[in-house]
């Protein structure tokens, strides 16, 4: 029996000091982490996230954003993030604190989202983008989400945030192409994404 | 010839003295057993449909088939749905069914209370049906292999629960005797996935850890699902299978040891190795590099153990379908232990991270490599739980070299096509538009790879089905299945350890 409490014992312990470092650990060590405080402007870093973004993730999730778009920076000597404009440093564990979700990503056949809303700041391109990738860049692989949208008559003066469509997916007159709720979510979340704020333990590579 | 194509080696055995009917065992679990098989291939089935889908969506984004309009069959939910069903619903059902026919096996008694495994075989089914719905329709977590919602989590636990307890209470009430390398790994994988499954759930989904922890957590738990779940439970079938056909014992009881206790110290460190550059500390990626580097040495132990022992049994392969899968999905094993040890290193993961090479690497491992091997499992347990012949070595052919051609072209078509995109993505000034119009051909390939692979999926099931539904069942135990299973008792069919 005495080899068996063995082998008990070592399965339980091997993959314990795993659990230990690398979840129990993390969980309890980054949930204390605090803003860094600019000591010359007094600005706190990172800033944290508007009340919309949450739910825009939970659309980001849904529609599996995550699996072609990845949402972290390497630094300089890793890859070649910085010199895409993906970011101005590379990202650190500080960078997600106020992030309810994150999402890395291991596939990078759509662009970086990192600081998609540093780049773009026009809710109107992540709407056409949405839409209609094609009709902003013609080789682009992303599928089209039209269940953010719906098409509706327009109602005395046109909606604020109807999309700018062009070409083919232009509506018929007297309509227009609204985002939905969930459409609206997700831009406004995209729009968030922004980490290109100083932090000391990342600094920007000089040349 | 079609008959004799399709029977496993015979072995010639003198009397054993203590009989224990395997065919008494087999009866008893054949009802538990057979759920679980037939509900893995029933899943296997439904990924293939969401597996083709998404990889015909990818290559040409326009097309109708995408869907535009139809949120639930898109691309970003078909994907999830394809892999949570190939993951939780084929490896893992019939990774259960194969891992306590083993056990029982092993055990050499006849089992009690087979409801709770039947019961925890539905349990399972409900939560998987719910959680691939929940994916289908938007209610995801966004925690890549953790998409299922928490409620759908605590079903699949329970469920998982249910049948870890039964299958201890089997290894407890075995007859004395050696115990073998095969029950260490399906009792360890047993345990570390109740544990990992348990944990990321409750701490990314109900205690919601903090933002930088997460990706932390659920790459521990990848890896862990991989290299602690999947991974055990092939090699202990392939420890039990590959000795047990050929006729002869394991070859090195000291490397099956050093194989088993290597993966259990390094399995739960490798999934970080996939963050590198990543915005964690840098002493928790860098430990993963080491392990998934390290993991080279389990890989070669285990690859040297089979090949010594199958040295000049390989003629072998033609007399059996179920050696065939076997072999082959330990081949792969070692493949992709290598792969997985030279991409973990940051020379080459600058390069292959974030294309699709880890995806090849990734379908290397869960359809080469575990697949196979549970595909060869299948065709050694069916016929004895049921007391019937496989039916129709066409399909079992088919079967066989679908798969072998199948996961190769895939192998070779993402791994090609993402060094293309590594180099691409690596050089600012090829634009991101450029890098897709240079995947392209290799997106179409792919999807004829796995349209392949999924011809194969379908060749298995009709196999399956009809061995299950048609097959008569023969009215004696034949010769053949009698006098093979006799000397699988005589025969030690490993290592024994304790």
């Amino acid at each position: 029996m005495n080899k068996l409490t063995g082998l008990f014992f070592g399965v339980f312990l091997l993959f314990g000091l795993s659990w230990l470092a690398l979840a129990a650990y993390p969980y309890i060590t980054f949930a204390g982490l605090q803003q860094n405080k600019d000591e010359a402007t007094g600005a706190l870093a990172p800033p944290g996230n508007p009340g919309t973004a949450d739910q825009g993730a939970r659309v980001y999730a849904a529609n599996g954003c995550f699996y072609c778009h990845s949402q972290y920076v390497r630094d300089k000597n890793e890859g070649s993030d910085i010199d895409r404009k993906w970011g101005k440093r590379r990202t650190v564990a500080r960078d997600y604190m106020f992030d309810r979700a994150v999402f890395l990503g291991t596939s990078r056949l759509g662009a970086d989202l990192t600081n998609a809303g540093d780049r773009q700041t026009d809710p109107q391109w992540f709407y056409r983008v949405l839409y209609n990738p094609r009709a902003t860049t013609p080789e682009s692989v992303m599928p089209a989400y039209r269940w953010l949208f719906r098409t509706q008559e327009i109602q005395g003066q046109p909606s604020a945030n109807a999309v700018k469509l062009e070409g083919t997916d232009t509506p018929s007159p007297g309509h227009e192409v609204v985002p939905t709720a969930e459409g609206k979510a997700l831009v406004d979340y995209l729009l968030s994404l922004k980490k290109n704020y100083p932090l000391p333990e990342a600094p920007e590579p000089t040349e | 010839m079609e008959q004799s194509a399709i029977s496993e080696p015979e072995t010639r055995s003198e009397p054993v003295k203590e009989r224990s009917d395997p065919s008494i065992i087999d009866r008893s679990v054949r009802i538990p057993v057979l759920i679980f098989l037939a509900s893995g291939v029933f899943w296997l089935v439904v990924a293939s449909g969401f597996w083709l889908l998404a990889s015909s969506q990818i290559h040409t984004p326009a097309a109708w088939w995408t869907f535009p309009g139809v949120a639930w069959l898109s691309f970003g939910r078909a994907y999830p749905a394809f892999l949570n069903c190939f993951v939780y619903g084929w490896a893992t059902c019939a990774g259960i069914g194969v891992g306590i026919w083993l056990l029982a096996r092993f055990s050499r008694v006849p089992l009690r209370d087979p409801l709770f495994p039947i019961l925890s075989a539905a349990t399972w089914n409900i939560g998987i049906a719910v959680g691939v719905l929940s994916v289908l329709a938007g209610a995801t977590t966004g925690k890549q292999m953790l998409e299922f919602p928490s409620y759908v989590a605590f079903i699949v636990l329970l469920a998982f629960v249910i049948v870890g307890v039964w299958a201890l209470t089997i290894f407890w009430a075995r007859k004395p005797g050696p115990t073998y390398v095969s029950q260490w790994y399906i009792l360890g994988a047993f345990f570390w996935f109740s544990w990992m499954y348990a944990t990321a759930n409750i701490l990314l989904n109900v205690a919601s850890a903090p933002g930088p922890a997460q990706p932390a957590i659920g790459w521990w738990y990848i890896g862990s699902l991989i290299d602690l779940w999947l991974t055990p439970i092939a090699l202990g079938t392939a420890y039990y299978l590959i000795p047990k056909l050929v006729g002869r014992p394991i070859y090195s009881y000291k490397l099956a040891l050093f194989g088993f206790w290597s993966l259990a110290l390094l399995g739960g460190w490798t999934g970080m190795a996939h963050l590198i550059g990543g915005p964690l500390p840098a002493w928790m990626i860098t430990a993963s590099i080491v392990a998934r580097v390290l993991m080279i040495f389990p890989v070669l132990a285990v690859a040297a153990n089979f090949h010594l022992t199958m040295t000049g049994k390989f003629e072998d392969l033609h007399w059996s379908p179920a050696l065939r899968f076997a072999v082959i999905g330990a081949m792969a094993y070692t493949a992709y232990g290598f792969e997985g040890s030279l991409i973990s290193t940051r020379t080459i993961a600058q390069i292959t991270q974030f294309t699709f090479v880890t995806f090849g690497h990734a379908q290397l491992g869960l359809f080469g490599f575990y697949s196979m091997i549970l595909f060869g499992a299948f065709y050694y347990i069916v016929p004895r739980l049921l007391d019937r012949r496989w039916l129709s070595p066409g399909f079992i052919t088919a079967h066989f070299w679908l798969s072998v051609v199948g996961i190769g072209l895939l192998l070779f078509d993402l791994t090609m096509g993402g060094l293309i995109q590594g180099f691409g993505l690596q050089d600012p000034q090829v634009s991101m538009s450029a890098v897709s119009d240079l995947l392209w051909p290799f997106l179409l390939i792919q999807n004829f790879a796995v349209l392949l692979l999924v011809l194969a999926n379908l060749a298995f099931a009709v196999a399956f089905a009809l061995i299950l539904l048609i097959s008569a069942p023969v009215k004696q135990r034949s010769a053949v299945i009698e006098a093979s299973a006799d000397a699988s008792e005589k025969i030690a069919p490993e290592v024994s350890i304790a």
